[in-house]
């Protein structure tokens, strides 16, 4: 999700007002502050909360031109392709074997530091890990690793309760299946 | 720098255009990303800048080459490649990607653009920014603005831009001609931009500004092609066929084994059910005898297993009975959706018993069985083992204690359970405690046969569909263990082996050879087919749900090949993903979704059902029964598209020219058409050679959207009033449309049979082979051919009969209900009557449940008792007894101990109810009123202090 909830949620993140946020009639998302100043699209929103925190994952994402770069690219994959294709079985699968791929060398998406790339690729794909079943999050063990150590930041987690990572299943007597 | 980027893409030339205006010199490198080279690539294009750092997105490119704070201009660099390039991917999109609400949306983003350009000379203010590079870069590929109206000063601005010296460098390396946005299919592993859903604005229509289609297909045409369509418009005398009477497989020929994966005998089957198995294999089979291939189609149910057993302890029958009954039910509905099996059998049947019991001594001698011994529960008064779902206990687990946990799971602390764990078990069926035994059973070594069965997937995986192959390739993964194959039942196959006298075979050594044991009832040279001489080539095609993948990719074929005697093995395995109801799951239980026998009761004809599933079938992934979708294929692809040019043509030709084809002199247009057409067919004939049904269907509705296109194009209707040579060419475009019109009706059978033959009738015509060798329209109607009489193939679906039907399978079930009981009993009216009913129901629910766990058994009897309830509930407000939740709302000043009271009382009814059922459905609303009167006691207690 690149939404209006995501937003205030990362707003929250950086320890920002995020002002009126809502969808304008393109339905694309829309920040307010103040009288009559408004920004449009989810990046480019992030970048403006960004540079009004003061908080380590602001400071690390705007730190050198190559990280803003690297930082926005990220935003864009979430919006163009983590939110929508979460709900499409075939990109979905992609995804997590991307992730999963990329975080085998990497502890964050860019740099080695928390950067608003990581948090707003960890909201878009909250839904997708969720969905998975232990094994399938076994099968991803790197992007689950990710995104595991993201979720015990407490100003990531937001209160909402944890995601089990643990693998300890029960295997049954494999059945055979009538349709 | 280096820019990476695959063959065609657009956006290539937007960081081509970046980098010119960056004065950047850069190398454009066109890539393959399944090119093992290149598997880091995430998404194309990226560029490499010169310290090695890759950046795939054209924005942050964009952001970074220019680095400077500018709002506006991020803004629409963000609009541009969030917005406009879904928008445009999914309007030049072909096939079925298509999406005709692209053009909408597409029409407002390109207002928005021209609306601020109106007010300034770029987008992001007085000067050109990467925004009017990257907006400019997406328009010109594909000629987006050709054609376009009203769209004055957007085109100004795209004039302007187009000018500069840096575009037209760019240009002359990335010619536009070369790019289209269908190139962004192959610049990630997504599969495109398709997945980003279209924003409709909502903003009010904006009118049409965009030409409707970018280029006229009719350009596209070769000259080869031409010549193709004109020397195959000829006509030839059809051949005569002998159809034998048994069909058996010939040397030299092709020859195709289609089988459906056998449906359990007790489900009745739902519409998912159908077409992912029958109704699948039904059209390929009769598409492959269209194709002139010897063919053989067999199915039939599976009918041993605990779950008929089950199913005949509850309904107080014998397993026999049960199989009989249900068999009649599955044949019935199979038989009204016109699958035209050549042997419908029977699991049940001697053969089966005689080929799995010959394939068991074959397996053994072979060295593939291994024995070992089980530990299982069993129940001396009923004297049989106990299947986990027998057994009910007290949950072993430390500080739970549930005294009704379940022999698999206890539903009260949800830990899995373990059947000989249950401390005091207890038969479900007689409530003795059983015994624990040790039993021998059977395995098959099936890590003996795999390095056999993976020398074979690998070749044989080709011809499966995605899914087989990713299925069977995890198992593989996994390694594989041996199978248990037998089982302590009664109902089922003997184990021929000594000691195991009482045993049965299990599902894994049974209902594979159903499809042996069921040829063997067809012909008794059925092994001609499974186990082919030298020299003869079966192809064997199985049909079936994901689900049923390892059954038939792994465990059978490894059986197979342990008997070593040159049994033929699946070829293609044809596994389709789920269909689901509406956007949730069928559910028979909860009465939600088309059931078989639903489909007849609707009065919708099987040949709309069968279009329907065909078009909405779970190719590559799940998709979804939608009663508008039904509605909305019928009146707009059956009605309104096919329909309405087969019957215009026929109408025609009858009040026109006599009922007679008349004379066709092609011309240009005709050959355009019939190349058109000829693309289409090759299409119908390449999906349909390899099943994929969807595909095929969408050919041939594009066939007759061309025929319609021409007709309306060159108006035959006036030419007819017209000269004579106006006349000669209302009669060329006649005599065309009716041959397409015959062309379709041959296309039309494997999908829709009784319409084709109606449309045959009317066109006093037969059936003529397809040619998949050959894929061209051929003359099939000469000029004289007297037609029959047309008459309309399909009706109009109006959307308040769609709306009822919505609602009475809509899950809500009581409609249904309500007639049952309204019909069954005289319905009872005053409370006392009701009391007694819903007593004597509660008991029969009671009964049931304890009976068995089969919840289709039991719940329609529960959806029962809950009716009566709320009946009684009415008839209690109508009496005004006291009732918390009406009461409440009537005088909202109750005091706090009768709130307290009530509160108690409905505690207690939902403690009962959630102990009693899992289904949320049923205590949820009782969960709501509790929480209400909670809130009132409160409320109470605060207004008394």
């Amino acid at each position: 999700m690149c939404d209006v909830a995501v937003v205030k949620k990362i707003a929250n993140c950086l320890g920002v007002a995020p002002g009126k946020v809502q969808l304008n009639d393109e339905q694309v998302v829309t920040r307010t502050i103040g009288q009559n100043k408004t920004v449009q699209g989810f990046a480019t929103i992030l970048e403006s909360l960004a540079r009004e925190s003061k908080s380590e994952a602001a400071q690390n994402s705007t730190s050198t031109k190559e990280v803003k770069a690297q930082v926005y690219q990220w935003l864009e994959f979430a919006v163009l392709y983590v939110a929508p294709g979460s709900k499409d079985k075939y990109v979905s699968k992609q995804l997590l074997a991307d992730f999963n791929k990329l975080f085998i060398s990497k502890s964050y998406l860019v740099g080695n530091f928390i950067t608003l790339a990581d948090l707003a690729v960890y909201y878009a794909i909250y839904d997708l890990m969720k969905s998975l079943s232990p094994v399938d999050k076994e099968n991803y063990l790197n992007l689950s690793r990710w995104f595991d150590h993201l979720q015990q930041r407490p100003e990531v987690h937001q209160g909402e309760p944890l995601l089990n990572f643990t693998t300890i299943y029960l295997h049954g007597w494999a059945t055979g299946t009538h349709i | 720098m280096i820019i990476y980027t695959n063959e065609g893409n657009p956006l290539g030339l937007k960081l081509l255009m970046l980098a010119k205006f960056a004065k950047q010199s850069v190398q454009l490198q066109v890539v393959n990303l399944n090119d093992a080279k290149h598997k880091d690539l995430l998404v194309l294009p990226t560029l490499e800048l010169d310290n090695g750092q890759r950046l795939f997105s054209s924005v942050a490119i964009a952001k970074y080459l220019f680095d400077e704070e500018d709002q506006l201009r991020d803004e629409w660099l963000e609009w541009s490649t969030t917005l406009l390039a879904p928008a445009l991917a999914h309007h030049m999109a072909v096939g079925h990607r298509a999406d005709p609400n692209a053009l909408p949306v597409l029409n407002a983003l390109v207002k928005k653009l021209d609306d601020r350009l109106k007010s300034s000379p770029y987008l992001a203010g007085n000067k050109l920014t990467a925004a009017d590079i990257s907006v400019w870069s997406l328009l010109a590929p594909d000629g987006t603005l050709k054609g376009a109206q009203n769209v004055d000063s957007l085109r100004d601005w795209y004039g302007k831009v187009k000018a500069l010296p840096e575009v037209q460098a760019a240009l002359a390396e990335q010619p536009l001609k070369d790019l289209s946005f269908n190139a962004l299919q192959n610049a990630n592993r997504y599969g495109g931009l398709y997945h980003v859903p279209l924003k409709l604005p909502n903003t009010a229509d904006t009118g049409k500004l965009l030409a409707e289609a970018a280029s006229t297909l009719a350009d596209t045409i070769t000259d080869e092609e031409i010549n193709a369509a004109r020397a195959a418009f000829t006509y030839t005398e059809p051949k005569k066929y002998n159809e034998p009477r048994t069909v058996l497989p010939k040397a030299g020929e092709r020859n195709v084994l289609v089988t459906s994966a056998l449906p359990y005998v007790n489900n009745v089957p739902h519409l998912g059910n159908i077409i992912g198995c029958v109704l699948s294999s039904d059209i390929f089979a009769r598409y492959s005898r269209c194709a002139g291939y010897n063919t053989l189609f067999i199915s039939g149910t599976d009918e041993y297993g605990t779950a008929t057993e089950n199913k005949a302890l509850a309904e107080n029958m014998t397993p026999r009975e049960i199989c009989d009954k249900y068999f009649e039910l599955h044949n019935g509905i199979y038989r009204w959706f016109g699958i035209g099996f050549d042997y419908f059998g029977r699991t049940t049947a001697q053969e089966q018993t005689d080929i799995v019991q010959e394939a068991f001594h074959d397996v053994y001698k072979a060295g593939f069985i291994l024995k070992e011994s089980v530990e299982q529960l069993l129940c001396q008064k009923c004297d049989r083992f106990l299947a986990d779902r027998f057994v009910e206990g007290t949950c072993p687990h430390p500080g739970c204690g549930y005294e009704d946990a379940r022999g698999d799971q206890c539903d009260k602390c949800g830990k899995l359970v373990n059947a000989t764990e249950l401390i005091r078990p207890r038969c479900k069926v007689c409530n003795t405690a059983p015994v624990l035994r040790s039993s021998d059973q059977l395995f098959i070594d099936l890590p003996k046969a795999e390095p056999q069965l993976r020398e074979w997937v690998d070749h044989a995986e080709n011809g499966w569909t995605n899914n087989a192959r990713v299925i069977t390739r995890a198992w593989l993964r996994e390694g594989l263990k041996p199978r248990c194959i037998t089982r302590d039942l009664k109902w089922g196959i003997p184990v021929p082996h000594k000691g195991f006298e009482n045993k049965v075979f299990y599902v894994w050594f049974d209902a594979p050879f159903g499809y042996v044991s069921m040829t063997k009832r067809y012909t008794k040279d059925y092994q001609q087919w499974w186990q082919p001489a030298k020299g003869t080539e079966v192809e064997l095609f199985q049909f079936m749900a994901k689900d049923n993948v390892p059954f038939h990719s792994v465990v059978w074929p490894s059986v197979l090949l342990a008997i070593n005697k040159g049994h033929t093995l699946v070829a293609h395995i044809m596994a389709t993903e789920y269909l689901n109801y509406e956007d949730g799951k069928f559910s028979k239980s909860r009465g939600i979704g088309v059931f078989g026998n639903d489909a007849q009761d609707t009065g919708i004809p099987a040949d709309v059902w069968r279009f329907y599933l065909a078009s909405a079938r779970p190719e590559g992934q799940d998709s979804s029964f939608s009663w508008n979708d039904l509605a909305a294929r019928n009146n707009s692809e059956l009605l309104n598209n096919l329909g309405n040019f087969v019957n215009r043509a026929l109408v025609f030709c009858e009040k026109n020219f006599n009922s007679t084809v008349p004379e066709i002199a092609l011309t240009q247009d005709e050959l355009i058409l019939l190349a058109l057409v000829n693309r289409e067919l090759r299409g119908y004939i390449n999906s349909l050679e390899k099943a994929k049904l969807r595909d095929g269907i969408r050919h041939l509705m594009s066939i007759s959207r061309h025929g319609n296109g021409y007709m309306q194009t060159q108006q035959p209707w006036l030419l007819l009033k017209g000269n004579a040579e106006q006349k000669a060419r209302a009669a060329t475009i006649i005599g065309l449309c009716v041959n397409l019109a015959c062309l379709l009706a041959n296309l039309l059978y494997p999908y829709m049979p009784s319409t084709a033959r109606t449309l045959f009738a009317q066109l006093n015509a037969q059936h003529t082979r397809l040619n998949a060798d050959k894929p061209l329209a051929t003359l099939l109607l000469r000029t004289g051919h007297k037609i029959g009489k047309p008459a309309p193939l399909f009706a109009k679906l109006e959307q308040a009969f769609i709306d009822e039907l919505k609602g009475k399978y809509g899950g809500t079930q009581t409609q249904a209900k309500e007639e049952n009981t309204s019909s069954a009993t005289s319905q009872p009216t005053n409370v006392a009557e009701l009391e007694k009913a819903v007593q004597a129901q509660g008991e029969k629910v009671r009964q049931l449940k304890a009976s068995t766990k089969d919840k289709a058994v039991w719940q329609p009897e529960v959806a029962k008792l809950l009716d009566l309830k709320k009946q009684l509930e009415a008839a209690q407000k109508t009496t005004t007894a006291p009732f918390p939740s009406d009461n409440a709302k009537q005088n909202g000043t109750r005091s706090v101990q009768e709130l307290e009271a009530a509160v108690q009382a409905q505690g207690n009814k939902v403690r009962q109810l959630k102990g009693s059922t899992k289904d949320k459905a049923v205590w949820q609303p009782e969960v709501n009123i509790l929480l209400d009167l909670k809130k009132q006691l409160e409320a109470a207690k605060k207004a008394a202090k």
